[in-house]
């Protein structure tokens, strides 16, 4: 076989025209034998002549067969296919840049999405063995992921047989002094493993050891490479030196290589994670470390977290306490990291697939319009002898060169769409910023590209495969393939318009929801409000005194700027999410069982805080002056809260018991109940939550809520200038008007919402031109009969209203398919997207909407129908 | 000489025997295009009728597997001809082709035979 390759290319390269030349020679001196053979016979000379070219056969057809076989025949016909394709592309330039455009925007807007779903959820982690990296966390009958106590860790990380190695991190915010303004800084807190596990080396200097774990060390720090390069300026003699954090200082020993970015927000440096005190003994001491760890090979993650619970078991009995239910949860780093995008991302991909599938539909029906059309010169070819597979794979070839032409301009604009993507994505979509087009997302576009080109390409090959050769040859130009090929087309115009409500359906319910959250009361006024964050070094504030005296300063201060009619303080605002929750209990209530103890959101709050947001009071008093450290603890809650356990009667009063029954801690008289706030972001369901008074419960960090008149951002300024006034090594973490916090919270879903209702209506467009096509041609094949029935008297309304329904009858077909479709989706999207209700008014409205768009792209064709010239068209025939 | 002078129909070669029975012409000695023809007319009884359109392709194809090779000889006549002689590999060939063909023939004629 390789022989007989060989030899061709040899001789094709040297060249086919000698083959030829020599060949003919050899058959002449052939036909001379015979010649001869005749003559020796006794024919005369012309009759032996005559006769040996009978009997030799067709001379030149000898020669060609002879000379094909040397050629490579899969190979060269193909080529003839692609020359007869490209041709045929250029003879109808029009169809082709639509067929082109079509997949352009299905294969590009594919492509783009899968840029970012490669980027965020299926691209590895950049660490190695990342595959077998799990985050850790506990779990109790309630919940996962719950905050792993140093006692349980260090049980974890010596008794399990399942790891590599074991980790614990967690962040902290300190602020960094004494190299020019204060700094807000993040820091990454790890145990030593840490390192290991993702793989990185220093630059600079050296990780943390073994002994660096423990509380007695000396304080050291390792940089992360940004802010050593950002913030200290790449100084290699910074080993060695000291950084003051929180007026503490730790030598820096080493600097981490860029690109490390297992924390998110990113950290400026690491440092060493250890016990406090009590945390080495009680195993129900939580602090907020999570772990990472390595399954080892072979390993699932399954076993794994069977391995640690038998650990927990075991702990259970011999140190039982409040947490003897507690149990270890895990979940791939991978799908940690892509945390809640997941399920959105999921949804556009499928949304876009859905866009593709309607421009696939549409490229095949214009295919089989065109094959309709072209039936002569399909019936001619066959007549003179093309096999139907050639024509078939002819036809193939032609739409798949039509695919890759789409495809390379749909990777063009996948290319500018992913950049577009990152630029208007929310910033909180973990590793967007990696999106690339690497060989994933090229495999995907050529894969895509393939599958549109041979889908296009096939169907109408069923309906030219039916070819009436007699009959497509005596007619003119129509109806040889009129009737099947028009089925076809309808049914791919139905099923277009099916899957355009579908999408149309999906981005309404999205949209509705988006509405709902945007414009329900979030339970305060976030106008002309500016936030100011501060974290109280504790180096510099270590009495509760003193923060609340800082923060009573300030608020005093602001309050005296221009403009500013209220300042409060709270320590968790309203839409950044959870800040801390923890178990309670009600003291006049029988104590609930281990497992079932209650979790709230627990806030921190100042007298003029509630004010300050105008968050009403429903019941009660707010915070007061009188609310001094001696006197007896009061909280306010939540309507959710006072709602859950005392719906018919009055919160004020009751006493609540912090920790619950099982833990230590102070009990609270609830003293008012405030107005329920959206938490957790716009739109999401409230929680109950108890705030306690900061003059009771101080927290370092704070965010003074400053309300104006009008504009806030005159203020700013003179807010920084008093923040200085009172502490010039405070920095100032964030300050800005809150609404675009407030807003920040939707962004994501804002930002799949703008992209499902680009697609929906991508889908529309799409679907409006496949009708519009489909009723152009039906009208120009039926124009001789239009005019048939003009002839005879119809008037223009009947023939108005019989294309007319022609159009609608698609339309209502495929709007009751897709109603059906839609209503599936949506339970699905119920499931996947918080908040999203399937609705029957939604839906209508999608069809209502579906429909109407396609009876505008229906309009033109019909009123051409009812124009057709009657004496003209009869003339014709 | 043509099938329209011959009132008995002739059989047409089964699909790869005709490359065996030129290798099997061939290995009398070299020989031209129009001699093998006459050679498998001849020895079929003219059961076999050549058609050069099958010839010639069946001739490259042996030459592409280096089955046989090819040189212009002046006949005995005087005349110049393409004249084709087996290769080693050929003649392998033309051994493993004659054996698979004798089988081929005898599994057939056992399920052809007559019953008894």
């Amino acid at each position: 076989m390789l022989r007989e390759w060989w030899s061709k290319l040899c001789r094709t390269l040297a060249g086919r025209r000698g083959l030829a030349s020599d060949l003919s020679a050899e058959i002449d001196a052939h036909l001379e034998f015979e010649i001869q053979e005749n003559i020796a016979r006794g024919m005369p000379p012309d009759e032996a002549r005559r006769a040996a070219r009978r009997h030799v056969g067709n001379l030149t057809l000898i020669q060609e067969r002879a000379v094909d076989a040397w050629s490579f025949p899969s190979l060269e016909s193909t080529a003839q296919d692609l020359r007869y394709s490209l041709r045929g592309i250029r003879r109808s330039p029009s169809f082709s840049l639509v067929v082109v455009l079509t997949l352009a925007l299905g294969i590009g807007a594919n492509t783009a999405i899968f840029s970012v779903v490669n980027a965020v959820l299926l691209r590895p982690l950049p660490y190695p063995a990342a595959e077998r990296l799990v985050w850790l966390g506990e779990s109790d009958p309630k919940a996962e992921g719950i905050s792993v106590t140093w006692v349980n860790y260090r049980h974890w990380r010596d008794e399990n047989h399942s790891f590599e190695d074991v980790a614990g991190f967690d962040a902290a915010h300190l602020t960094l002094t004494g190299r020019g303004e204060p700094l807000f800084t993040r820091a990454g807190l790890v145990t030593c493993g840490f390192f290991g596990l993702v793989g990185a080396h220093p630059v600079l200097g050296r990780v943390f050891s073994a002994a660096d774990d423990y509380p007695g060390a000396a304080p050291t720090v390792v940089l992360d490479y940004q802010f050593w390069t950002g913030k200290l300026g790449a100084d290699p003699s910074v080993l060695g030196a000291t950084l003051a954090l929180d007026g503490k200082p730790y030598e820096v020993i080493g600097v981490m290589p860029p690109g490390l970015h297992f924390f998110q927000p990113s950290i400026d440096y690491y440092l060493p994670l250890h016990q406090f005190e009590g945390e080495v003994v009680d195993r129900a001491r939580h602090g907020s470390m999570r772990l990472v760890a390595r399954l080892k090979r072979g390993i699932t993650l399954r076993a794994a977290l069977a391995d640690l619970d038998v650990i927990m078991q075991r702990l259970a009995q011999s140190d039982p306490g409040p947490e003897a239910q507690h149990r270890a949860s895990g979940v791939f780093l991978t799908e940690y990291t892509a945390g809640d995008i997941r399920p959105t991302l999921l949804v556009l991909l499928g949304a876009v697939g859905l866009v593709l599938i309607i421009a696939c539909a549409n490229v095949a029906s214009l295919v089989l319009a065109r094959a309709t059309a072209r039936a002569r010169e399909i019936a001619i070819r066959a007549a003179i002898g093309a096999g139907r597979r050639r024509l078939v794979r002819q036809l193939l070839t032609e739409n798949l060169l039509l695919a890759v032409l789409g495809g390379i301009a749909g990777a063009l604009l996948a290319q500018w769409g992913s950049g577009a993507l990152i630029a208007a994505g929310p910033r909180d979509i973990p590793r967007l910023a990696e999106t690339t087009f690497d060989w994933r997302v090229l495999l995907f576009a050529a894969a895509i590209t393939l599958l549109t080109g041979l889908f296009t390409g096939i169907a109408p090959i069923f309906t030219a495969g039916r070819l009436d050769l007699v009959s497509a040859l005596k007619d003119s130009s129509r109806s040889a393939t009129g009737r099947g090929g028009q089925r076809s087309r309808s049914a791919l115009v139905v099923a277009e318009i099916a899957l355009t409500l579908v999408l149309a359906f999906a981005a309404g319910l999205l949209l509705r929801n988006l509405i709902v959250a945007q414009t329900a009361d979030p339970g305060f006024v976030p106008e002309h409000v500016l936030a100011l964050d501060l974290v109280l070094p504790p180096a510099a504030y270590k009495s509760p005194q003193a923060i609340g005296g800082f923060y009573s300063e300030l608020e005093q201060d602001l309050h005296g700027l221009p403009g500013v009619t209220a300042v409060g303080a709270v320590h968790c605002p309203p839409s950044v999410g959870d800040c801390g929750d923890w178990f309670y209990s009600i003291l006049d209530r029988p104590a609930p069982q281990p497992a079932e103890v209650p979790i709230a959101l627990f806030n921190a709050a100042d007298r003029n805080y509630f004010g300050a947001m105008r968050i009403p009071l429903r019941e009660g008093r707010d915070f007061a002056d009188t609310d001094l450290p001696t006197a007896p603890l009061v909280a306010i809650v939540n309507e959710t809260f006072a709602r859950k356990w005392w719906p018919r009667e009055s919160a004020v009063g009751h006493r609540i018991k912090w920790g619950g029954p099982y833990r230590d801690g102070p009990i609270y008289e609830i003293v008012g109940v405030a107005g329920n706030v959206s938490q957790m972001g716009l739109g999401t369901e409230p929680y109950p939550e108890v705030y306690r008074p900061i003059s009771q419960s101080p927290s370092e960090a704070m965010v003074v809520m400053i309300r104006a008149g009008g504009d806030t951002s005159p203020l700013a300024p003179a807010v920084r200038r008093r923040v200085t006034a009172i502490d010039r090594n405070l920095p100032v973490e964030s300050l800005r008007p809150f609404e675009q916090t407030v807003a920040a919270s939707l962004a994501e879903r804002r930002f799949s919402t703008l992209l499902l209702a680009l697609f929906a209506g991508l889908a529309m467009a799409l679907a409006a031109v496949g009708i519009y096509g489909l009723l152009n041609y039906w009208v120009r094949v039926r124009e001789g009969e239009i005019a048939i029935r003009m002839a005879l008297g119809a008037p223009r309304s009947s023939i108005l209203r019989w294309a007319g329904w022609q159009a609608l009858r698609l339309s209502l077909i495929g709007a009751a398919i897709g109603m059906l479709g839609g209503w599936a989706v949506s339970r699905w999207l119920e499931n996947l997207v918080f908040g999203v209700s399937h609705n029957l008014t939604t839906l209508a409205a999608a069809a209502l909407a579906v429909i109407a768009i396609a009876m505008i792209a229906a309009a033109i064709p019909v009123w051409r129908a009812t124009r057709v010239d009657a004496v003209d068209q009869l003339h014709r025939a | 000489m043509s099938t329209v002078d011959d009132p008995r129909e002739r059989l047409e070669f089964l699909q790869g025997t005709l490359e065996v029975l030129i290798l099997r012409s061939l290995q009398l000695g070299p020989n031209h295009a129009y001699g093998i023809t006459q050679f498998l007319e001849q020895q079929s009884g003219d059961e076999f009728l050549v058609d050069n359109g099958s010839l010639y392709p069946a001739l490259q194809r042996l030459l592409q597997r280096s089955w046989i090779a090819a040189q212009w000889k002046t006949s005995p006549h005087g005349r110049r001809a393409k004249y084709y002689r087996l290769t080693p590999a050929g003649r392998k060939q033309l051994v493993a082709a004659t054996s698979r063909w004798q089988r081929f023939v005898e599994a057939m004629g056992r399920i052809l035979a007559p019953e008894g």
